[in-house]
């Protein structure tokens, strides 16, 4: 049975194990019958489209139903033109320890051409993030971006992507029941996301 | 199915040489169980996700886009199973080889652009590279070729 399960995984790469999910990055029902794992870098212009333009949408109109479970995953490029990327993603994951990803998030890619690497005249980063949150928020947040335990989240959510052969961001797994599938984001558009979801019973 | 033609192997010159009928036959079962399979995948999956991919390619406006793959499966399928049976032959292989040539051009014309998208020939998934570029155009070479000796033999079968 084991070794028919194993055969099964190997050779059907679109059926397996349910994706972790990090509570305090997820919206929606956590019992949803369609979840959207979502692997992004906050320094990614294309991420920062798909958080402000397409995602709103996808919260107004799934939000209510309980039809979508949304799960968000670090996945910071290692690249020159994003070097603040991990750094952001772990203070990201460390507002999310105190229930304020949603709001860091926004702010974060809302601002991004402001303080992205490759503006010639950023402002700190920090300073968006801190400007949502209480004085504080901010100190803990300080602090728990510094743990180790922070830092291997974010770890955690890069190996999950490269398990994934996610090589680019924004990388979208839709799962529902036993099928994953992976969502070209060239391509992608919010009617045929909604047609998708929406023939998912 | 593989259908024989015997009706040709009288025929003189290369297009009925043994070469030519060995190189036919292979060309028939590859291209068509590359179609099937081709057809098989995007039929599978929910059909929004290969609408994307042509979404993807920039050409068509997205309802045609919508269109193109709820049809393009359905027609990939037809064609394969036509080039395997070697039924209406000519009439398949033109078809085949004018829809591969159109991947191609259209794969050549991302590849080009440097637009990082997927081929969608099988799937999402697959980024368009040089090694997907050698493919598709090796299997429009060989789609072509194959059409043209079956051109060929029936000209020669007439004569």
């Amino acid at each position: 049975m084991k070794l028919c399960a194993l055969l099964l995984a190997a050779f059907i790469p679109c059926l397996g194990q349910p994706l972790p999910a990090d509570t305090n990055k997820a919206f929606g029902n956590p019992s949803a019958p369609v979840r959207l794992d979502v692997f992004s870098d906050f320094e990614c212009p294309a991420c920062r489209n798909f958080h402000v333009n397409m995602l709103p949408q996808i919260e107004r109109d799934y939000g209510p139903t309980g039809k979508l479970y949304i799960v968000h995953h670090e996945f910071p490029l290692n690249i020159p033109a994003h070097k603040l990327s991990r750094e952001v993603a772990a203070y990201a994951t460390a507002a999310a320890r105190i229930g304020k990803y949603e709001a860091v998030a926004d702010a974060l890619f809302q601002k991004q051409p402001q303080w992205y690497t490759e503006n010639p005249n950023p402002i700190k980063f920090w300073d968006v993030i801190a400007g949502v949150l209480t004085p504080a928020e901010q100190k803990k947040v300080l602090a728990l971006a510094k743990d180790p335990s922070v830092l291997a989240e974010v770890q955690s959510d890069v190996d999950l992507g490269n398990r994934l052969r996610v090589d680019s961001t924004p990388s979208f797994f839709l799962t529902h029941g036993m099928q994953r599938f992976s969502l070209p984001y060239q391509g992608l558009t919010y009617p045929l996301f909604r047609s998708m979801v929406d023939n998912m019973k | 199915m593989i259908a024989s033609d015997n009706t040709h192997l009288a025929a003189p010159g290369f297009a009925s040489s043994r070469a030519a009928k060995i190189f036919m036959l292979a060309a028939r079962i590859v291209l068509g169980a590359v179609f099937v399979y081709a057809a098989y995948v995007k039929l599978r999956d929910p059909w929004e996700l290969f609408a994307m991919s042509i979404n993807s390619y920039e050409v068509l406006p997205l309802a045609m886009a919508e269109t193109a793959a709820h049809v393009i499966p359905w027609v990939e399928l037809a064609l394969g199973l036509m080039v395997i049976s070697g039924i209406w032959l000519r009439i398949s292989g033109t078809i085949l080889s004018l829809v591969l040539l159109t991947f191609f051009t259209l794969m050549v014309r991302a590849y080009a652009k440097g637009m990082q998208i997927n081929c969608g020939c099988f799937g999402p998934g697959e980024a368009i590279s040089w090694k997907t570029l050698l493919r598709d155009g090796s299997m429009a070479a060989a789609a072509i070729a194959m059409t043209c000796l079956a051109f060929l033999q029936r000209r020669k079968t007439a004569a």
